[in-house]
C-alpha cells in the first residue's frame, strides 16, 4: 500500500490516516490486541475503534511441569475508545503465518 | 544513499523492517515488519506504525535478534 503523495514531510501519522475507515490491527501494553475499523485518532494515538475485537492473552507457568499455559480471551465491543499511552502498534490486519 | 534493510527496534518484543519513516517523537513506519519473540511469532506485512514511547533501540543490525541474544 504505497501512497506516494509526498507533501512536506510524511509522518508515520499521516499513514495512519490512510488506514481510517479501515480494518486495524492494534497491538497493546499488557499483551492485548485489538481488531477493529478506525473512525478518528489523534497525535497521542487515542483511537474511537468500531466492531471491535479485543485478545488478552496471558501465559500460566504450571508449578510442576512448568509448562507454558498460554490463554487468550476475546471480547466484543460495538465503539471503543482506546487512550493512545497505550498503544504499542498500529497496522492493518494481521495475515498471520 | 545507502538503503538499510533491516532496523530492529527493541520495544519489549524486537520488530525487525524497513524503515518507512520517523517523526521527532520517534513514532515509526516500517514496512514488511516482523515481530520475534524466540522464534517468529508475528508477521506483518504492508506498514506498521509503531509508537515511538516503546522505541528502545534502532539498529541497522541485521536480525541477529533472531537467536533471542
Amino acid at each position: 500500500m504505497a501512497s506516494e503523495e509526498e507533501s512536506a514531510v510524511k509522518e508515520p501519522l499521516d499513514l495512519i490516516r490512510l488506514s481510517l475507515d479501515e480494518r486495524i490491527y492494534v497491538k497493546l501494553r499488557s499483551d492485548r490486541e485489538l481488531r477493529g475499523k478506525l473512525h478518528a485518532y489523534d497525535q497521542h494515538l487515542n483511537m474511537i475503534l468500531g466492531d471491535v475485537e479485543e485478545v488478552v492473552t496471558t501465559v500460566e507457568i504450571d508449578d510442576e511441569t512448568y509448562e507454558e499455559i498460554v490463554r487468550t480471551t476475546k471480547r466484543t465491543v460495538p465503539f471503543l475508545f482506546v487512550r493512545g499511552d497505550g498503544v504499542i502498534l498500529v497496522s492493518p490486519p494481521l495475515r498471520t503465518a | 544513499k545507502s538503503s538499510p534493510e533491516f532496523y530492529v527496534l527493541n520495544i519489549p518484543a524486537p520488530f525487525t523492517g524497513i524503515l518507512a519513516c520517523l517523526d521527532g517523537y520517534m513514532n515509526i513506519a516500517m514496512e514488511q515488519t516482523e515481530e520475534y519473540v524466540n522464534g517468529q511469532l508475528k508477521n506483518k506485512y504492508g506498514d506498521a506504525f509503531i509508537r515511538g514511547n516503546n522505541v528502545l533501540y534502532i539498529s541497522t543490525s541485521k536480525r541477529t535478534l533472531a537467536d533471542g541474544a
